[in-house]
C-alpha cells in the first residue's frame, strides 16, 4: 500500500479510456505509469451535505451547474466537478476499500455521463478482434455470462461499465473497465471458479472479485450488443434483432445510469448512438432462462450467432 | 396528481387477482392481457426503480442499507417521479395501485420502510384464511406444506433475503402470517381498508365497488361488471395455460401462478395435524379476522 502526502495522487489508472490520478488505491482498475496531466483526479476532502444552488434533486443526489453531489448513505459522499474531479468524504468507520468499489462503478459512471459520453451498463468479452457487450440491470446476469465465456477462452473486456467512443469515419470503440469480474458466492460455486476467487467486493458482501483467465486493457471495436432478458412470458427464449425504435429504447435503457441520460439531456445522443451501433455492429435481444443450468446452451446460441453475423468464421 | 394506494398482502392472498380486476376496468371488448396490463403500478420491492432513482447499484448494498434508502424511493414515486421500469401511460389514472408484500416495518433508522403517509395515501389490505394460504404458498415457493406452515410462523421469514446471490427483487420481510397482517392493521400512518379474499370471492362486484370507492378511483357500474367477468379466476387460469404468466414462479419448470383460487380447499388439502398447527400458530389473528377455528379447545386456549 502506497502512502500519500495530503493532496498527492500516487495511484494512476486508465478507467474507461481516461487517465485517472487517485489518492486511494482502486483495486481492479488498469494501472498505468504516472501521468502529468490526468483527465480525472480523485482525492479525499470535506464534501458538503447540501449543494448550494441545486436545481435538480433526487433521493441520493443533487445537481448545481457542472457540480454533482452524490451520496451512498453510511459509506461516503462524492462531489463531482466538471467531469474532471471527484472529491470524496468517507463516513465514520468505513474503510477505503468500501469507497473504491463505488468510485469505480456508480461514481465514475456518473462522471462519464457528466462528460457527455455514451456509457453502458454492460459486461464485455473479446470475440476475434471485437468486443461483444451484454447489457442489463443489476441481477440480469451480465457478469455470470462474461465469466462463463471467459472460461471458454474469450478474454474479459469489461464487467460492469462500458464506455463507447463514437467518432466520424471509424467503428464504435469499447473501452475496458478493469481486470476483474465481480461475482456472487453462488455463481462462483456454480461456475466452479473458487480457485480464481479474490477479495470480497465489500467486506459486508458475499460478492467477490474473480480474476478471469485473460483480461484486456486495450480498447476494441464494437462487435455486437446484446440486451439480456429473462425468458418470462411474453418473452420467448432466443436471440432476435429488434426494430430500430426498440433498439434505440434498449440502448437508452442500457445506459449506465438511465436517469443521467434524462438529467443531462442526452436522449438525442443515445438515439444517435443506437443508430450508429445498430448499423455498425448490431443490437440484439438475448432472452434466456435465468438459471445456471441453461448457461452452456446460451453460450452455444451465441457461438452460432457470431458465425451468422460474421464475427467469427467456421474453423477450416 | 396521481395518488398512490398500496395493495398490501401476505403472498398468495389474492393481491394479483385484485390487481387484475382493477386492470380490467379499462378493458372493453376482451380481457386485459395478463402479461401486458394497462394499469400497472408494479411491486414495491422491485429492484429496477430503486436503482434507477438512487443511481446506486443495489447489488453493492446490504439488505439493511437498501431498507434505509427505500423510504426515499417511495416518496419520490408518490410525488410522480418516473421509475423507467414501466412505460408511463399517456393519461395517467387518478390512482396508482402498487402491490406490496412487505410487512409494514420500520427501517434501521426507525422510519416506516414504505414511507408512511409520504409514500402512499392509504392501503387496501387483502387477507386470506391461512389454511388456504399454506398449500398455495407451498406450490408457489416449491416447498412442502409443512415447510410452508413453518415459514408462516417464522417471525424472521422473508422473501429474497439470501446473502450469496442477487435476487430479482429487494428483500421483503414476512414476519409470520399473523405478524404480517398485524403490522398493516395496527400501523397508524395511513388509513386501511381490510378486504377478505373469501368476501371478494363471494361477492366480487360489491367488494370491488367498495375498494374503488375507498381509493377514490371512479368507475361506472358497467365497467365494474365487465372487469369482474374478465378477471374471473377461470379466465385468468386459462390465459396462463395458453400463454404463460410473466409473474409466475420458475416459468422454465412449468410452475403455475393461478392454482385453485378456491376458499376452503384446505379441507381436502391439509391433514388434521396441519390444520391444528396453523390454528394454534394463528388463533388470535384468525379470530380477529373472522376465520372460524375447527377446534373448540384451541378456540378457547388460543
Amino acid at each position: 500500500m502506497h502512502q500519500s502526502k495530503a493532496g498527492q495522487p500516487v495511484h494512476f489508472y486508465r478507467v474507461a479510456g481516461l487517465a485517472v490520478a487517485s489518492e486511494i488505491e482502486l483495486p481492479g482498475a488498469i494501472a498505468v505509469p504516472r501521468t502529468a496531466e490526468p483527465a480525472v483526479t480523485i482525492r479525499a476532502a470535506a464534501v458538503p451535505a447540501v449543494l448550494e444552488g441545486a436545481t435538480k434533486k433526487g433521493a441520493t443526489w443533487q445537481i448545481a451547474g457542472d457540480r454533482f453531489l452524490f451520496q451512498v448513505p453510511g459509506v461516503a459522499r462524492f462531489l463531482l466537478s466538471g467531469g474532471r474531479e471527484i472529491v470524496f468524504e468517507t463516513a465514520a468507520g468505513v474503510d477505503a476499500h468500501d469507497v473504491s468499489i463505488f468510485l469505480l462503478g456508480t461514481v465514475f459512471g456518473i462522471l462519464l455521463h457528466q462528460r457527455g459520453e455514451i456509457v453502458l451498463h454492460a459486461s464485455a468479452v473479446r470475440v476475434n478482434d471485437k468486443a461483444v457487450l451484454f447489457c442489463g440491470a443489476s441481477g440480469a446476469g451480465k457478469s455470470t455470462l462474461a465469466a462463463a465465456l471467459a472460461q471458454r477462452g474469450f478474454s474479459l473486456v469489461a464487467d460492469d461499465l462500458c464506455a463507447v467512443t463514437l467518432a466520424e469515419g471509424t467503428a464504435p470503440t469499447v473501452q475496458p473497465d478493469g481486470r476483474h469480474l465481480k461475482l456472487w458466492a453462488q455463481a462462483i460455486e456454480r461456475l466452479d471458479l473458487a480457485e480464481r476467487r479474490g477479495a470480497p467486493v465489500r467486506n459486508k458482501l458475499q460478492k467477490f472479485f474473480v480474476e478471469p483467465a485473460a483480461a484486456l486493457a486495450e480498447p476494441l471495436p464494437l462487435g455486437a450488443v446484446y440486451a439480456l432478458r429473462e425468458a418470462r412470458p411474453p418473452h420467448k427464449p432466443g436471440i432476435e434483432r429488434p426494430n430500430v425504435v426498440d433498439a434505440a429504447l434498449i440502448l437508452r435503457r442500457s445506459a449506465y445510469r438511465p436517469q443521467m441520460v434524462n438529467r443531462m439531456e442526452q436522449k438525442a445522443d443515445y438515439f444517435r448512438a443506437a443508430t450508429t451501433i445498430a448499423n455498425a455492429a448490431g443490437i440484439f435481444n438475448l432472452t434466456r432462462t435465468l438459471n445456471f443450468a441453461s448457461i452452456a446452451e446460451v453460450v452455444g446460441w451465441l457461438e452460432q450467432h457470431w458465425l451468422d453475423i460474421g464475427l467469427t468464421e467456421k474453423a477450416a | 396528481m396521481t395518488r398512490t394506494v398500496w395493495l398490501a398482502s401476505y403472498p398468495k392472498s389474492g393481491n394479483t387477482w385484485l390487481r387484475m380486476l382493477i386492470a380490467n376496468l379499462s378493458a372493453t371488448d376482451r380481457p386485459a392481457d395478463i402479461n401486458d396490463l394497462p394499469e400497472r403500478g408494479g411491486i414495491a420491492s422491485a429492484r429496477g426503480p430503486f436503482d434507477y432513482l438512487t443511481m446506486i447499484d443495489s447489488g453493492l448494498l446490504t439488505h439493511d442499507e437498501i431498507d434505509a434508502l427505500r423510504p426515499r424511493v417511495y416518496e419520490e414515486l408518490a410525488r410522480g417521479a418516473a421509475d423507467d421500469e414501466y412505460d408511463q401511460p399517456a393519461d395517467a389514472p387518478p390512482v396508482r395501485f402498487v402491490k406490496a408484500h412487505d410487512a409494514y416495518t420500520l427501517t434501521p433508522n426507525g422510519e416506516p420502510l414504505l414511507a408512511g403517509a409520504r409514500g402512499a395515501e392509504s392501503a387496501i389490505v387483502i387477507v386470506r384464511d391461512p389454511r388456504d394460504v399454506a398449500p398455495s404458498l407451498a406450490n408457489h415457493s416449491s416447498m412442502s406444506i409443512d415447510e410452508a406452515i413453518v415459514f408462516m410462523s417464522n417471525e424472521q421469514a422473508a422473501f429474497c433475503s439470501r446473502l450469496d446471490r442477487l435476487h430479482n427483487q429487494l428483500r421483503q420481510q414476512l414476519p409470520g402470517w399473523s405478524g404480517h397482517v398485524a403490522s398493516w392493521l395496527d400501523q397508524a400512518d395511513i388509513p386501511v381498508l381490510l378486504v377478505r379474499y373469501e368476501d371478494l370471492q363471494a361477492d366480487t362486484l360489491a367488494v370491488l365497488r367498495g375498494v374503488l370507492a375507498f381509493a377514490g378511483r371512479p368507475a361506472d357500474e358497467e365497467a365494474m361488471r365487465r372487469a369482474v367477468a374478465f378477471a374471473d379466476f377461470a379466465q385468468l387460469r386459462q390465459q396462463e395455460q395458453e400463454k404463460g404468466f410473466g409473474e409466475a414462479p420458475r416459468p422454465w419448470a412449468g410452475g403455475t401462478f393461478f392454482r385453485r383460487g378456491e376458499s376452503g380447499a384446505w379441507r381436502d388439502e391439509l391433514t388434521p395435524e396441519q390444520v391444528a398447527r396453523i390454528e394454534a400458530d394463528h388463533a388470535d389473528m384468525m379470530r380477529r379476522l373472522g376465520y372460524e377455528l375447527t377446534s373448540a379447545r384451541l378456540a378457547l386456549t388460543g
